[in-house]
């Protein structure tokens, strides 16, 4: 686990969509099942409902927590991380989502790729190419050069590996016409006089088409196809994209009213498939393949790619990395979201792509108690300092078996007092069993009233309200507190790593072999906080207008968290 | 916390504060003071590098129109600079001759400890942690996770809101929206805190950090 010990985690409540096919009674009692137990960090639905604070939401109309599952993302804008402009949507729609500036990572090693130039006068004149400065790969080790510094991404497209030249859209499309009709005479005048030579030799001459060529007369095949079909059909309208016969039939499907008589209609004639070369057909060639494996024998893995390389490239089927080519950078998007139940938004981020401000921002952060974990025995440690504070509690080597104390902080974001009640099972779930017990489970946290309050109020304490004296661990009492934060006392008895064999003789299924993370220890803590808030919270402003405090409503919260603690040292 | 501290710095201190609250370690090697400023409240801790003597050798009298002595490093408010790390202005050869660029660095950012940095900006609330390499000319905008051992290529522009790791660095998510924002004012980081002393987060304000370093 990346998180440094210790860390919270916060469990959204959201409801796990495949009870949706059980029935009712089914449901409740799972519902009550799951309302009686505890909740177990080491389910393996545990992975979508843990987060940290700082990644949860908070729907003030719902009053509940929303995590990223129970969102509703909004695209504001789509923008290239590595320029930062933004594109328009019609241009993704369009050339798809990769940054059509000069923006380009390196095939190998992902890193931004700069345009340099070769020019061996030691002016900055052609030819150019691109290099990645971090693994050194460049354009030259697929022959390819820039005579201009500018618009790489449009030479690039008409560049191909080795520096032969790419036909564009418009040339494909010109060649392919001018084929077809070869190919048509060809078939006509048969009869007259035997297939020339000339054409024969020209197309062994190129070898096999190209990817781009093949998805080029593949898509105007299928568009000729399916232009051919609507045109026949009374109801084809200019908004029907894709209207291959399955999609015809569907619609008069819908709009026939009655049955019996959709036999008359004449059945559609099925869409064909690509029957040639010209079509987009690729028939597989073993010669390839040999081609290929010759390669292998002659130049070894190392120039082969790998599987991480080839899916990032544009052409799915490349091998060798002589067939690399610059990845343009994909672009990123801005996202405003909403509650997935009451569609109020929760984030809505300015459209500005520079601005990284919120219009909108409801954080579950100031509607939810943070709580913390800390070792008693340990001065908090200035990050990065190098004289270390004088005791270190070291998280990740808990003494199996030996109580250790620690302190839930808990701090209150809210602006009024709040009453917390933690509860947590006696003993740890997961093959490690540890026990836990907080000293005062039930206790007052202030509200977040000004922070200035504090210092006006007592300027000799900036932190602690009642350390008159050393505070102690005393059953039922609070250990400290503060402004809005509370920390009690939790007597912590780490597990032994070897006693899950006799847990497995004891129950069965609980035990066995520890498998990795099983010595982590995590304490699932149920949180449920009270307070009064005033009723119009939303309308304050309203209601201040009237002159008249709104009535206060009393509002609970219940949640559960994970506490990792850190990790049993082993014997 | 109100207990002792069991061992008291050296009676001399560790740091020298200067009026606008900057805290320099004395065990910090800074060359070329003249070309560094500090925002206030910023944080050179011990062993760490800052190559001031690295500025740009370009005559600039013709873009500013006055002679003044130009600036290599700039670090924004309330910055932390952990132990060992170091700063080097990017630097890039033109006509054979080597040229510094200044380098940039902005509010609340935390270099953790045994970082080397040659970025050429670095934007406020940027997390980076321990041993973070960052190579020249690179640019990292605003609230930006560097996650520990991460080494950043040269150039590379790191879009606002994203956590970035690997070698060589990539995009490995995005901050959450509560990125630097402590609860409710007064929200303690990461759990480290209990005593409410510790009242700053990764990409938050760090003036209670570095209040808390002395």
């Amino acid at each position: 686990m990346a998180q440094a010990f210790p860390y919270t985690y916060y469990a959204c409540n959201c409801f796990d969509s495949n009870t949706s096919g059980k029935r009712a009674a089914a449901v409740l009692q799972e519902a009550a099942d799951e309302d009686e137990g505890t909740f177990d960090p080491r389910s393996p639905r545990a992975n979508y409902q843990l987060y940290p604070l700082e990644h949860l939401l908070y729907c003030e109309d719902c009053q509940q927590i929303r995590c990223p599952r129970c969102q509703i993302e909004e695209t504001l804008n789509w923008y290239c991380p590595s320029c930062l402009f933004e594109v328009p949507s019609s241009v993704v729609k369009s050339d798809g989502n990769r940054c059509n500036r000069s923006c380009f990572s390196c095939p190998l090693c992902t890193s931004p790729m700069q345009t340099f130039s070769l020019d061996p006068t030691g002016e900055s004149g052609p030819p150019f190419i691109l290099e990645c400065q971090y693994c050194r790969w460049s354009t030259v080790e697929i022959g390819i050069e820039f005579e201009k510094g500018q618009g790489i991404s449009a030479q690039l497209a008409r560049i191909g590996n080795g520096g032969k030249p790419l036909p564009s859209h418009k040339e494909r499309d010109k060649e392919r016409e001018r084929r077809k009709e070869l190919e048509a005479r060809k078939r006509d005048g048969r009869e007259l006089f035997s297939p020339s030579t000339e054409t024969t030799h020209t197309d062994k001459d190129e070898g096999p088409p190209s990817h781009d060529d093949l998805f080029a007369s593949l898509s105007a095949f299928y568009k000729s196809q399916v232009e051919s079909q609507t045109s026949a059909s009374p109801f084809s309208s200019h908004d029907i994209n894709f209207s291959s016969p399955s999609a015809y039939s569907r619609i008069m499907n819908l709009y026939s009213t009655s049955g019996p008589k959709k036999k008359q209609r004449p059945k559609p004639t099925a869409m064909r498939e690509a029957a040639s070369a010209l079509e987009g057909l690729t028939l597989h060639d073993p010669s390839a393949d040999t081609a290929a494996i010759e390669r292998l024998k002659r130049d070894g893995w190392a120039s082969t790619i790998s599987p991480a390389q080839k899916r990032a490239q544009p052409n799915p089927s490349v091998r060798f990395t002589s067939d690399l080519r610059p990845l343009a950078t994909l672009l990123c998007t801005k996202r405003s979201k909403r509650c997935r139940s009451c569609r109020q938004i929760l984030t809505k981020p300015e459209a500005k792509i520079t601005s990284t401000r919120y219009k909108i921002k409801l954080l579950a952060l100031n509607h939810i108690p943070r709580l913390s974990i800390r070792a008693l025995a340990s001065d908090t440690p200035v990050p990065g300092s190098s004289r270390p504070p004088a005791k270190v509690f070291d998280y990740n080597a808990l003494k199996p078996g030996i109580p250790t104390h620690f302190l839930f902080h808990m701090s209150n974001p809210l602006f009024d007092p709040i009453k917390v009640t933690l509860a947590t099972p006696s003993t740890t779930p997961g093959k490690v069993q540890s026990r836990v017990t907080i000293l005062c489970p039930q206790f007052d946290v202030g509200a977040n009233t000004d922070i200035w309050d504090d210092a006006l109020n007592m300027p000799a304490k900036r932190g602690s309200l009642l350390s008159d004296q050393a505070p102690q661990i005393e059953a039922g009492k609070i250990w400290d507190r503060g402004r809005n934060w509370t920390s009690v006392a939790v007597e912590i008895v780490p597990g032994f790593l070897d006693e899950s064999a006799r847990v497995e003789a004891e129950t069965p299924g609980r035990g066995g072999p520890l498998e990795e993370d099983d010595d982590v220890l995590e304490i699932p803590v149920f949180v449920r906080i009270e307070y009064e808030a005033d009723t119009g919270a939303d309308e304050r402003g309203l209601v201040d207008s009237k002159g008249g405090k709104g009535e206060k409503e009393k509002r609970e919260e219940a949640f559960w968290t994970v506490v990792g603690v850190g990790r049993i040292k082993g014997s | 916390m109100s207990r002792p501290v069991t061992k008291k710095p050296a009676a001399k201190g560790e740091y020298i504060e200067t009026d606008s609250g900057n805290k320099v370690s004395r065990r910090s090697a800074i060359t070329g003071t003249a070309n560094i400023t500090l925002g206030g409240r910023t944080v050179i801790m011990a062993d760490v590098v800052l190559r001031g003597d690295l500025h740009s050798t370009r005559p600039t009298a013709s873009s500013s129109g006055k002679e003044g002595t130009p600036t290599s490093i700039s670090i924004g408010k309330c910055t932390v600079i952990s132990t060992g790390s170091v700063l080097k202005p990017p630097c890039r050869m033109s006509r054979g001759v080597p040229n510094f660029y200044p380098m940039k660095i902005g509010d609340n950012v935390f270099i953790g400890p045994n970082c080397v940095i040659s970025a050429i900006a670095i934007s406020s609330h940027v997390h980076i942690g321990a041993n973070v390499t960052i190579h020249a000319f690179a640019v990292i905008k605003e609230n930006v996770k560097i996650l520990p051992n991460t080494v950043v290529p040269s150039a590379m522009v790191i879009a606002p809101g994203s956590v970035v790791g690997g070698r060589p660095a990539q995009i490995v998510g995005e901050v959450g929206e509560g990125w630097g924002v402590s609860g409710g004012g007064a929200g303690n980081g990461l759990g480290v805190g209990g005593g409410g002393e510790e009242k700053w987060v990764e990409g938050g304000d760090l003036r209670e950090l570095v209040r808390s370093i002395k």
